[in-house]
């Protein structure tokens, strides 16, 4: 919001801009210095302001600013015609201050709680970055120390994350240099998902290099028994909260936060396994079964069918059926599969790609249209484009609560991976939404 | 772990900093506040569609509301911006630009 009131300032427009005393530090701190430049004159409204009724509203117009004190009403007056000061005039850039490349020598013991203090870690031990590690690690790529992997510019700042600082992250992970070309394809991607909606990645492997640094797409493929899963997994939060510089409550608003950060869900695709005519994710997208590819998908959640597959009720129904638990933001779905699954959906119910299983799901998953608009994600992308007359989402606007839709409305963007140790027909629906993986070879 | 182990407890060690340096944002100005009460102005009530259609429309409803029993002069009007949140409505700035003296915009959370 701040850029549309930034914007309205400049072109000589007095603006109150209202928001929720959850994001206030960040706006008026943060953003201020790394976005906007500009002190805007916020008002902050307690929570929730969604989800509740109009006499809820009545009570916060009447009430006070919870972080000001000061009446709602006259803060925005005064917003509008109070003279500016001499702080809200400034222009220019301000004086910049770079992080040294090196830290203050201090003891192991010290360093950790610095490093922990600073928020650079999960709060579980780091390895230490000494320049001997880091240069160990760095020989697990051609790329130079101090090429430009990515600039952060979320959540403002224009950070600029180096192939140096990533092997640092690698480092701390527990990396060994071999992974290293693995983290710089998912440096690219960083930082993880940050919203107050509480979400997650998920990060998918294929390719060679799967085999090569001994990847795990078999048992327990996504629990922590195996290395490179779980410290690749790790070093993508690392570098996500380095990099992306990310503090909660001040530049991370993830109301209840997601467990699955700590990991990011990072797994190999068991293309061994998988039923003939079914692609690898990355050939999906474009790549070579030769091509090493690396997925980061973003999503919320994942359901478990919990029990084997029963012979009255095909897989498809089941994962249909808990596929309208899923918000349909995006249209979005992502099955992980065992093999064993991903054969009997091959071999007893006829699905010979997976993109014949996604339009499956996509024509055969229907909820209650009042379902699809009780959630708070979905109505806000969506609602006004329905009041601008887009479809389906104009139509839905339209009918009764209780009429069926399908809220899955892009085959494309329901995915299956296939994953597990054939020890069980067991299979996960989850609501992350791929995109095209990063190739991985690029660098190596 | 080796490199450390070999160490004293309290030796101490020189370790490179993850944290990466900030780029600042240019600084711009609010735009001159020229009236000192709201008597006879327009103001726009922009809702951005944060938390769908309801949430902040109907508090820019209970506001306006509010203004016509406070300060009858005023003239609000109530808008929603196009798009989702996050999208750009050079339009509708133009138009507030044209046939308005304020703003008053939200609400994000």
């Amino acid at each position: 919001m701040s850029r549309h009131a930034k914007i309205l300032e400049q072109i000589g427009i007095p603006t109150a801009p209202c928001t929720g005393e959850n994001v206030i530090e960040y706006l008026e701190g943060w953003d201020r210095r790394y976005n906007s430049g500009i002190a805007l004159r916020y008002t902050v409204f307690p929570l929730p302001v969604a989800g509740v009724s109009r006499a809820v509203h009545e009570v916060y117009l009447k009430g006070n600013d919870p972080v000001t004190g000061k009446p709602i009403m006259q803060e925005i007056i005064d917003a509008l015609t109070k003279p500016t000061t001499s702080d809200e005039q400034i222009t220019g850039l301000p004086e910049e201050s770079s992080e040294p490349r090196l830290l203050a020598p201090d003891t192991e013991e010290n360093l950790q709680e610095l490093f922990k203090a600073k928020d650079w870690t999960d709060y579980l031990p780091v390895v230490l970055p000494t320049e001997v590690r880091v240069a160990a690690m760095l020989k697990g790529t051609s790329h130079k120390p101090e090429e430009v992997v990515k600039t952060m510019t979320w959540p403002g700042g224009g950070r600029q994350l180096t192939v140096e600082k990533a092997a640092v992250c690698a480092v701390m992970a527990g990396a060994r240099p071999q992974y290293l070309p693995v983290i710089l394809a998912l440096a690219t991607m960083a930082p993880f998902g940050n919203s107050t909606t509480s979400m997650a990645n998920m990060l998918i492997v294929n390719g060679p290099i799967r085999k090569e640094i001994g990847m795990n797409s078999g048992t327990g493929a996504m629990s922590p028994y195996n290395e490179p899963n779980a410290v690749i997994g790790r070093a993508f939060t690392l570098l996500s909260k380095t990099a992306g510089n990310l503090h909660a409550g001040l530049t991370n608003f993830s109301s209840l936060g997601n467990n699955l950060q700590y990991n990011n869900c990072c797994f190999a695709e068991n293309e061994e396994g998988l039923p003939e005519g079914w692609n690898p994710l990355s050939v999906q997208f474009g790549y070579t079964k030769e091509d090493s590819v690396i997925t980061v998908a973003l999503g919320w959640t994942y359901i478990s069918c919990v029990g084997e597959v029963e012979t009255e009720y095909p897989p498809q129904m089941l994962i249909s059926d808990y596929m309208k638990s899923l918000s349909a933001v995006g249209s979005a779905a992502l099955l992980c599969a065992d093999p064993l699954v991903a054969g009997m959906l091959h071999d007893h119910e006829g699905f010979t790609s997976k993109e014949m299983l996604s339009q499956w799901l996509s024509k055969n998953t229907k909820v209650p249209v009042q379902t699809f608009w009780g959630n708070g994600l979905t109505t806000s992308f969506y609602s006004n484009l329905g009041i601008q007359g887009l479809e389906p989402y104009a139509t839905w606007k339209k009918l009764p609560p209780d009429s069926l839709i399908e809220p899955f409305t892009n085959p494309k963007a329901i995915n299956a991976v296939v994953v597990g140790g054939q020890t069980n027909t067991i299979w996960f629906i989850t609501d992350f939404r791929i995109g095209k993986g990063v190739l991985i070879d690029a660098w190596r | 772990m080796s490199e450390i182990k070999s160490q004293q407890k309290d030796d101490k060690i020189t370790v490179l900093n993850p944290a990466c340096s900030s780029t600042m944002a240019e600084r711009v100005p609010l735009a001159p506040r020229t009236f000192t009460n709201l008597e006879g102005k327009t103001i726009y009530l922009v809702d951005i569609g944060w938390g769908g259609p309801k949430a902040g429309y109907d508090v820019f409803e209970v506001m306006q509301e509010w203004f016509a029993r406070t300060i009858p002069s005023v003239k609000t009007v109530l808008v929603k911006k196009k798009g989702s949140y996050t999208e750009d409505d050079p339009e509708l700035w133009e138009k507030i630009k044209a046939d308005g003296d304020a703003c008053i915009i939200g609400l994000s959370c």
